[in-house]
């Protein structure tokens, strides 16, 4: 018997690429949907009424953001305006922002959508890494606003002279080539007063997106545990 | 070179876009040579041209050669898979001139605008700060157009011509490659939606269909230059997109462990993303099994003549099948699965398997048709090694896999330091920078990509001079 | 057994995440329903290529 196998047909294997390539591309945009309906930024009746969102509205800026260890999920969490008793946020503890903590959704906004503007036109990507992604040249920037570095007792903090965490940040971005803090240094690339304000604004909110515990153990570094 | 034995003006428009290609090969290595020479002389260009703006220009050269190589080499191997010329040649030619003066015009604002203020203006006329598509809006409007004519024209040659298996494949993968680049042209103030679908684009590019598009192409050069049997070849072709897209599509799930995606992805990602090796290693098999196959019919008939017409493309096709097994496969395998991938996202060790896996996978076999244009050119029955051919694969082979090993040996410390102890912060970063390993490692990278660049010269003299030498077949 | 069922490991319910019973069921329910019909084109093509062998 000199049967043709299937095996050697090209028109089952043309078939199967057909279908396999089709239902997973089916797969695919049925995921985006999901994934989408879950990654919409959040707006400030969600922090209002306690409903945490993978990414929070850009209110989250007036509150208190930390990065602890859940039990459940076995791995540091965002944790906004102070811990409840499931171990998640609060939606309590309120944070002074450039001197406020009663920023306006719209204000919130604005500031959120300067920054995001500013790290994409001052290409931030192409020396930092945002969740992760970028370039490998300076500095992880997603829990950048947690960092012990720019808290009270951090250097970084220390040697702008400022006061608070986005004092320091906003002084620092504006004339980077002023605080040699390594022998690699950040170039000046021309960002206002106000740009350093959204971008600082950026970090924050970045630093309250839930990262399914990346950057692991982050938190339990000296200072990052309390956030502020 | 004005006498060319080219008749097809499909050919001669692939060897315009095999020009440009090479050229922005060489500029991709010497923006890349700026920015490794920063690692290890940190005030070097500072404030002149910093690291973001010496590896924008690095990943962007990188990215648009390959579009304008393989843009060539589908309008070279139109004409011999469909037998007709290529229809809507002269809008070919036409949106050739546009991508190139496009390109030009980038670039120079790169360089010498380099950042824009904080508005949507810097992001239509300057560039979008998003890694591999940094492209300002205006010109991602024009790569639409220019790669839907492209679509179109391979569309059109292919529905009068004879349609075989290569051609549909790229006929459908070619429209999915110019279609996905759409999802990467907004603005969001969201950057989870926007890494979201960021990598749209660059997944579904790099792992999905340009793999794909490799597989036409080697498909295509195992048939022109060993004579392999074209009803193995595209039944074998089949099989690799089934498993590549099977895998690929849904692989895309390992960029979204951690931008703020739901937990899921850790499932769907690790598990379809680890079949992704499988093609690669199909396509391995296939390439060095047809090759054995055809010198041993060859062997049987007591001809003592080697089978292959095209010694430096068919070297750089089998590179390129243990390129890329090698690059994206087993460094891409490496940090796949989500608990590893906790600990080396963002590291050197990325950028090891970055290198390796653009190398291994893409630049070899755009290479080898280039070489393919070349003989073509030059009426030339076999095409032999010259020295150059020699000192140019040795040097970029040897240079890139120093690399590798380099940035590999610098993600240890990377990993180790600045994620798994470290946890990722500012102090960690540079305590891990600071380690023996990072900076031999980044030493040795700059030396490696030395050597590298010099191959590429090497390279670009020989596909210049070698159409003239005397050691071929005529 | 209990372990073997969980009531959520996501942030927010969906239906891929109500899916993801633990580490392995989502990803297995995919694999297995992008497999499957892949027997029945593998049947319909054998019955094809039978009938052209007569």
């Amino acid at each position: 018997m000199a049967k043709k196998s299937v095996w050697s047909d090209n028109r089952f294997w043309q078939r199967t690429a057909a279908w396999i390539t089709g239902f997973a591309s089916v797969l695919l945009i049925w995921l985006t949907f999901d994934t989408s309906a879950q990654i919409s930024m959040g707006t400030d009746a969600d922090i209002q009424s306690g409903v945490t969102k993978r990414v929070p509205g850009p209110t989250v800026i007036n509150y208190k953001i930390a990065y602890e260890f859940n039990k459940k999920r076995q791995h540091e969490i965002p944790v906004i305006g102070g811990m409840n008793a499931e171990g998640t946020s609060a939606f309590q503890e309120k944070e002074k922002f450039f001197g406020r903590d009663d920023w306006s959704e719209a204000e919130a906004s604005e500031m959120l959508r300067l920054g995001k503007l500013g790290s994409q036109s001052k290409n931030c990507m192409n020396c930092h890494t945002l969740l992760g992604n970028g370039a490998y040249y300076a500095p992880d920037l997603t829990k950048a606003w947690l960092d012990p570095a720019w808290g009270p007792t951090g250097s970084m903090q220390a040697m702008t002279g400022k006061s608070t965490k986005e004092e320091a940040m906003a002084e620092f971005l504006q004339h980077p080539s002023q605080y040699p803090t390594h022998s690699r240094m950040m170039p000046n690339l021309g960002i206002t007063a106000e740009e350093a304000k959204g971008l600082v604004a950026f970090l924050k909110h970045m630093s309250s997106i839930d990262t399914n515990g990346f950057p692991r153990n982050f938190g339990k570094i000296q200072g990052a545990v309390n956030g502020k | 070179m004005a006498n060319s034995y080219l008749k097809s003006e499909s050919k001669k428009l692939a060897t315009w876009y095999f020009t440009v290609a090479a050229t922005l090969f060489g500029a991709q290595l010497l923006f890349g040579l700026v920015a490794a020479a920063q690692y290890v002389i940190p005030g070097f260009l500072f404030e002149i041209l910093d690291f973001s703006v010496a590896r924008m220009l690095h990943i962007n050269a990188l990215v648009v050669w390959m579009v304008f190589a393989m843009f060539g080499s589908v309008y070279w191997l139109l004409p011999d898979e469909t037998g007709i010329e290529t229809v809507g040649i002269n809008l070919g030619k036409l949106l050739f001139w546009i991508f190139t003066a496009a390109v030009t015009v980038v670039v120079l604002v790169y360089i010498f605008i380099q950042v824009g203020a904080a508005d949507e203006t810097s992001i239509w006329f300057i560039h979008e700060g998003r890694e591999y598509i940094e492209a300002p809006r205006w010109a991602d409007l024009g790569i639409t157009v220019v790669a839907l004519g492209f679509v179109a024209n391979l569309f059109m040659t292919g529905m009068k011509g004879n349609r075989s298996g290569i051609v549909t494949v790229l006929m459908a993968d070619m429209i999915a490659f110019a279609g996905l680049y759409l999802t990467g042209m907004f603005y969001t103030d969201n950057i989870t939606v926007d890494q979201f679908w960021w990598w749209w684009v660059i997944h579904l590019w790099v792992e999905a269909t340009w793999e794909v598009f490799v597989g036409a192409i080697a498909a295509y050069g195992l048939i022109t230059m060993i004579g392999a049997h074209r009803k193995v070849v595209e039944m074998w072709l089949w099989i690799e997109v089934t498993m590549l897209f099977g895998s690929g599509i849904l692989g895309m799930g390992h960029h979204y462990f951690w931008i703020g995606t739901p937990e899921y992805w850790w499932e769907i990602g690790a598990l379809f993303s680890a079949l992704e090796p499988l093609p690669l290693v199909a396509m391995f098999i296939h390439v060095l099994y047809d090759w054995g196959k055809m010198q041993g019919e060859e062997d049987a008939k007591g001809q003592e003549i080697s089978v292959i017409t095209n010694k430096p493309a068919f070297t750089w096709f089998v590179l390129n099948a243990f390129g890329n097994f090698l690059g994206a496969g087993i460094w891409g395998f490496f940090h796949t699965l989500p608990q590893v991938n906790l600990y080396t996202h963002g590291t050197q060790f990325t950028s090891a398997h970055g290198h390796l896996a653009f190398f291994g996978a893409y630049a070899t076999i755009l290479v080898g048709m280039m070489y393919i244009a070349v003989q073509g050119k030059n009426g030339i029955k076999v095409l032999n090694n010259t020295k150059s051919t020699i000192w140019a694969t040795s040097m970029i082979v040897g240079g890139v896999v120093g690399m590798t090993v380099a940035l590999t040996i610098a993600g240890y410390s990377d990993v180790i330091i600045s994620r798994a102890q470290m946890g990722a912060t500012w102090a960690g970063y540079f305590d891990a920078q600071a380690t023996t390993w990072l900076v031999q490692g980044m030493v040795w990278r700059l030396l490696m990509g030395v050597v590298t660049f010099v191959g590429f010269i090497f390279l670009a003299k020989d596909l210049l001079t070698i159409g003239k030498s005397a050691n071929h077949v005529r | 057994m209990n372990a073997m069922f969980e009531p959520f490991v996501d942030v927010v319910p969906s239906f891929f995440g109500t899916l993801a019973q633990g580490p392995l069921t989502l990803t297995i329910f995919l694999h297995t329903v992008i497999i499957l019909p892949m027997f029945w084109i593998y049947k319909q093509e054998k019955a094809r290529l039978e009938q052209e062998g007569n």
